[in-house]
């Protein structure tokens, strides 16, 4: 019977509110504030506030038999602290039950980690900060920004003090292999890696609500018996949090199928275990990840964020303007470059099935990915102009 | 979708349309006429026969102006009929009495013709019912209230079913200076007819508010493209200086296709691109004071009058151009969207045009928003990356069924059996 370890993924991004060429040079915010805070408020009412009740509630109704990991970006813990301030306690209350172990990430959920090494450290040691000052925590286990590995990352999360790292049960990785185990990193033999069961997570995460799948109804039952019977020693379970009340409206009846989840599973006689748990047994062989691989779409490769021509001369002129941002020692333009690593942007850019209309359309404020590209170039040159970066250093 | 009647049908592969046009190739001032074109090669290429009859400006070539009925032309699956008359698929009363008058003056005998444009539209629908007599039809399709009359005509004459193509409304034309006997008739033949034919859910929407046309009469059907002829990239023999972007207008200089705009946007592109150039193609009666404002703007030698355009030209219009720009006032549909798209040049269209239903590799603004137009435009100009996924991606999606020329005639053909089916039962 293997052991089952939920994570759950909570951000949010500043979004760029509309930002025209002519407004390069007028000392404009070049962030959404209001359309952000209104977000913030939408997804804190319907997936955040009830959903930390209801975790609350079953981990103390299982006397911590029920437990899971959460990672919440440090944008977004910014974002509550200043307009969600109850959500924020709601959160910290969840974290008092015990039951909830908090995983390391970049604290602007940047694409540090393929952009510049450098700034990836400087991102995780932000986010330990982060969680230090609102939860008198430290994480253990580390994730990146969609689930993102390569093998040439494990030396730096080894370095920054990690035991394990989250990532995506990709077939083209396991092969013959299940995800239901806990692996050894292929260049940092003393890091463990944790594979996303992708199947078993997608149930939930986009499943759920889906009437031609022969699954639906999904029942706390049934998946319980899927799980218990899918093999292994642990199975990973990882999705958005915003599956419980945004994605995945109330209407569906997902809060119902959550809270019967505890029970469910004990029937079965499936323990709850968490990262941290994992990261301390020995791993079964060892997976290399050659590649940049995450737990987006079809391919699990980085594609959503750097497939086509825009995305990438946008990812590129972001990090060229690193040092001369540094350099500046202003702290305010430092966050306000930092908030643009975020990798929301270089998503809403993707043009990859846009013809067709699909999923990456719900979660974009843009008409367009062109309209995308536009404004976050138009932002990337105001910051540029503000710290008189020579044209030929950022020429491209 | 309703189901597809068949019973006691005939299949499409002997369907036999009566047609009538606005303008037909190669005689055409708009997108309607290439657009009648394509849905013609559709119709044939499913199997049906063809007779379509338009009207042909007198005076404009060395065809006998005299004969009521041109010699019909006939290839294979396709007749064609052109009447000629001094109607002009885009011109109002006025226009219609200025070419009577031009017409006279150039010696063409014009007694024939009707003293004004509202008597000319009811030769011309007399004209229709003897040619829909003559010719063996099973459904008849009309495009636009210049043709409405004369499918009525034909109607009566053989008693077949009448499908009312609406391309654009009077509305769509004349903003609220609505000539009311246009709209009259306008009204009369979407009411009348078994079934109407909307080039987009806007402009169906349109008809049933401003008609009070039943929406479950209406289909929709946007218009295609003969993807065939695709061939993007730069053509040799740039008129411009090497280096020099080109932002492109191209359609009528009317109120209706926003040429002031463009103007005001140019003015503002220039101020940051300092060596992009504007290419206006088109004739329009909004030439002379876009031209005026254009000088007053400071773009004189930045502005460029093209005329109007024909054939290869347009596709090498644009080809030279970076970007193209459409800031119609009312677009019902706008084939421009999907011709720029097929020679590799990105294009801005307005959020209402019928072509934004359909297209999603392309910038969407509202009409009347210069300021992000200019920016969009910019934004173009200063990023090629973004220009190579724009052009990269519009072809891919040009590539879609929706876009090319059966989908349309097959849904088209599915409007004729709905008018057939319910033919009876009125």
């Amino acid at each position: 019977m293997p052991d089952v370890c939920f994570y759950f993924q909570v951000h949010q991004p500043y979004r760029l509110r509309r930002f025209r060429v002519f407004d390069i040079g007028e000392e404009r915010d070049p962030f959404a504030d209001e359309e952000n805070r209104r977000i913030l408020e939408r997804v804190a009412e319907k997936c955040y506030r009830p959903a930390n009740a209801l975790l609350a509630e079953l981990i103390r109704r299982s006397e911590g038999r029920f437990r899971l990991a959460l990672s919440l970006s440090g944008v977004l813990l910014e974002q509550l602290a200043a307009h969600a301030p109850e959500t924020l306690e709601s959160f910290q209350a969840l974290v008092a039950t015990g039951g909830v172990e908090l995983l390391g990430e970049t604290y602007h959920h940047s694409l540090a980690s393929l952009g510049d090494r450098a700034e990836f450290e400087t991102q995780i040691a932000l986010h330990q900060a982060a969680l230090h000052r609102w939860f008198g925590r430290r994480a253990t286990v580390f994730r990146n920004t969609e689930l993102i590995y390569t093998d040439a990352l494990a030396p730096a999360i080894a370095a920054a003090g990690f035991r394990g790292v989250l990532v995506e049960g990709a077939d083209h990785v396991l092969g013959w292999r299940s995800p239901n185990h806990v692996y050894a990193a292929a260049e940092e033999a003393g890091l463990r890696l944790l594979p996303r069961n992708y199947r078993l997570s997608d149930d939930v995460g986009f499943r759920f609500s889906t009437r031609e799948w022969d699954g639906w109804p999904l029942t706390a039952d049934r998946w319980a018996e899927w799980i218990a019977t899918s093999g292994g020693d642990s199975v990973h379970v990882f999705c958005d949090y915003e599956t419980f009340g945004e994605h995945q409206w109330r209407d569906t009846g997902i809060f119902e199928f959550l809270a019967h989840v505890p029970e469910a599973f004990a029937r079965r006689g499936l323990r709850f275990v968490q990262p941290a748990d994992l990261a301390a047994r020995e791993p079964v062989g060892t997976l290399s990840f050659p590649l940049p691989t995450s737990w987006a779409d079809i391919e699990r490769d980085t594609t959503a964020w750097l497939g086509n021509g825009l995305q990438q001369a946008a990812h590129a002129r972001v990090y060229r303007l690193r040092e001369a941002v540094l350099a500046a020692a202003d702290p305010a333009l430092t966050e306000r470059w930092r908030r643009l690593t975020t990798s929301d942007h270089l998503y809403y850019m993707c043009t990859k099935w846009f013809a067709d209309g699909d999923v990456h359309k719900y979660f974009s404020p843009y008409e367009t990915p062109y309209d995308a590209f536009v404004t976050y170039m138009n932002v990337l040159q105001d910051l540029e102009q503000r710290l008189a970066v020579p044209e030929a250093a950022v020429a491209g | 979708m309703p189901a597809t009647p068949s019973r006691g049908l005939p299949d499409a592969v002997c369907l036999r349309v009566l047609m009538f046009g606005w303008e037909f190739p190669p005689f055409q001032a708009g997108g309607l006429g290439t657009a009648t074109q394509g849905l013609v090669k559709g119709l044939v290429r499913q199997g049906a026969q063809v007779t379509l009859v338009v009207p042909f400006e007198a005076g404009a070539s060395d065809l006998t102006a005299l004969r009521l009925v041109s010699a019909a032309r006939s290839m294979g699956a396709v007749t064609v009929h052109r009447i000629a008359t001094p109607m002009t698929a885009y011109g109002g009363a006025d226009a219609y009495l200025t070419t009577l008058e031009q017409a006279r003056l150039g010696g063409v005998p014009t007694a024939v013709y009707g003293r004004n444009l509202q008597e000319e539209v009811e030769r011309f629908a007399a004209v229709a019912g003897a040619i829909a007599e003559r010719e063996a039809h099973d459904v008849i399709d009309t495009h636009d209230w210049l043709t409405f009359g004369a499918g009525l005509r034909a109607r009566a004459a053989s008693g077949k079913p009448l499908v009312a193509h609406i391309h654009a409304t009077e509305f769509d034309r004349s903003g609220e200076a609505v000539d009311q006997g246009i709209a009259r008739r306008e009204r009369h033949g979407l009411a009348s007819a078994n079934r109407v034919i909307a080039n987009s859910r806007r402009l169906r929407d349109l008809v049933v508010t401003r008609y009070q046309i039943a929406p479950d009469r209406v289909d929709v059907v946007h218009w295609g493209i003969d993807g065939a002829r695709a061939a993007p990239g730069r053509p040799g023999g740039s008129p411009f200086p090497a280096g020099d972007p080109v932002v492109l207008f191209i359609g009528r200089i009317t109120r209706q296709k926003g040429p002031e705009t463009f103007v005001q946007v140019a003015r503002r592109v220039a101020d940051h691109v300092p060596n992009a150039r504007f290419l206006m193609a088109g004739v329009g009666d909004f030439l002379p004071a876009v031209i005026e404002r254009s000088v007053a703007l400071g773009l004189a030698d930045r502005m460029h009058f093209a005329g109007p355009l024909a054939g290869a030209d347009v596709d090498r219009a644009y080809r030279l151009a970076d970007v193209c720009v459409m800031p119609s006032v009312s677009e019902p549909f706008g084939l421009v969207a999907l011709e720029s798209l097929r020679n590799g040049t990105p294009c801005i269209i307005p959020r209402t045009a019928g072509a934004s239903e359909t297209i999603r590799n392309a910038f969407k603004v509202d009409f009347w928003d210069v300021e992000e137009m200019a920016n969009q435009v910019i934004g173009l100009l200063r990023h090629p990356a973004l220009r190579d996924e724009l052009n990269r991606r519009g072809l891919e999606e040009l590539g879609q069924p929706r876009f090319g020329l059966d989908e349309p005639a097959r849904l088209t053909i599915d409007s004729y059996r709905r008018a057939l089916a319910g033919a009876g039962a009125r």
